[in-house]
């Protein structure tokens, strides 16, 4: 079942007063949030828990807003983005996230589900997103490591551990995989 | 608190969710303020005297079908900006073609009335107060639609302010309606629209305050 279908038919029950369905639409939800917004601000950030509570909290008090005969994941995506803004507002960063398909919110598969497509977009998505863009940059694109880091910013030297780290961790994510 | 405490503390306080309370809230709240602005125009303003005679008029029911219209399309927009990802929709479209309809006709009446009389049927009498009353007369219906609003869950908070604003200046000008005795489509066109607009943009620019959650 697709995302959409099976995120759909809990948040249906949940909103007819199923709060097991409610709940695992929640822990679904959360993964899948932490996933968005750690690509956004960066794995590891401290922000990124912080913001999945308040997303879910959103959720949960706003689920009214959902309309029934609209699909889900446009919604959950739209309210992620919203938390994601208010945050950058919040902590005075003039920073401003691209209005994607939702399919970004979803874009990292369900660890639970398994089955990962494993073609080079999703793999450089577990990336966070300035490693992708280098990783893309000399690996994709085929900029030198010296144009890379002139577009990036940096020194030659951090673009290439980073490069170099992106590439292990994505090798790391194809051996899990597999194994 | 740990995210999983989050969800089942959550998950334990999930009553059933109505699925038209929304549109009933927002309706609800609307119709009330409309009222109530309503009875105040009649008790401030009065209602024009020679409305007998202009109920049958088509001027009469161009003017108030056009306000009425606006404030279709505001309901239609704020209710739809309420819900994250939901796109605008047809009234979008419709509102600008609304107001392109009404300038079509006052250009016809326009140009087929001598030029003499041209000047009065734009500016009428009351231009100087029209859209200043129509933007105060809307003020409480704009508070009701906000607060409707801020029920829901609105995520482009310009675009919902201004559709609360559009919303308000609609039932604003159709409360005018009943006061203000010029009947022109020119003159509606320009004032009744600018007094409408006027409510829109004030909603665009209070939204980020007013709305954010």
């Amino acid at each position: 079942m697709s995302d959409e279908a099976r995120l759909k038919a809990l948040m249906l029950r949940g909103l007819a007063g199923d709060a097991k369905a409610h709940a695992a639409l929640l822990s679904a939800m959360s993964g899948y949030l932490r996933g968005y917004f750690a690509r956004r601000l960066g794995a590891g950030a401290a922000d990124v828990e912080d913001l999945v509570q308040d997303t879910l909290l959103g959720i949960h008090l706003k689920r009214a807003s959902y309309d029934p005969a609209l699909p889900f994941t446009p919604w959950a995506y739209a309210l992620a983005r919203y938390k994601l803004l208010d945050h950058f507002r919040r902590a005075g960063v003039r920073k401003t996230a691209p209005l994607e398909d939702a399919g970004e919110l979803f874009a990292v598969e369900n660890p639970e589900e398994g089955a990962v497509r494993r073609d080079v977009g999703k793999l450089l998505s577990i990336l966070p997103k300035k490693q992708r863009r280098l990783v893309e940059d000399v690996k994709l694109t085929g900029l030198s490591m010296e144009e890379a880091a002139t577009r990036a910013d940096m020194s030659v030297t951090a673009v290439k551990v980073s490069v170099h780290r992106g590439m292990k961790a994505m090798a790391r994510k194809v051996r899990d995989e597999d194994g | 608190m740990r995210t999983d405490e989050l969800i089942a503390a959550l998950a334990a306080d999930a009553p059933p969710v109505s699925p038209g309370g929304l549109r009933g809230r927002l309706a609800a709240a609307s119709l009330v303020a409309a009222a109530a602005v309503a009875a105040l125009v009649l008790i401030w303003l009065g209602m024009r005297p020679d409305i007998h005679i202009a109920m049958r008029q088509a001027a009469f029911w161009i003017k108030a079908g056009y306000a009425l219209a606006l404030a279709a399309c505001g309901f239609s927009l704020t209710l739809r900006m309420g819900r994250p990802g939901a796109r605008p929709g047809p009234a979008l479209a419709l509102a600008p073609a609304v107001f392109a309809a009404l300038a079509g006709l006052a250009a016809a009446e326009l140009l087929l009335m001598p030029e003499s009389l041209r000047a009065h049927a734009v500016m009428g009498a009351s231009w100087r107060v029209c859209p200043l009353l129509i933007m105060l007369i809307s003020a409480p219906v704009f508070a009701a639609a906000i607060w409707a609003l801020r029920g829901m869950a609105p995520t482009r908070l310009r675009l919902a302010g201004a559709s609360a604003g559009l919303l308000a200046g609609g039932v604003g000008a159709s409360v005018y309606g009943l006061h203000c005795q010029e009947m022109s489509p020119a003159f509606v066109t320009v004032w009744y629209s600018l007094g409408v607009v006027s409510c829109a943009v004030i909603g665009a620019l209070l939204g980020p305050r007013l709305l954010r959650w």
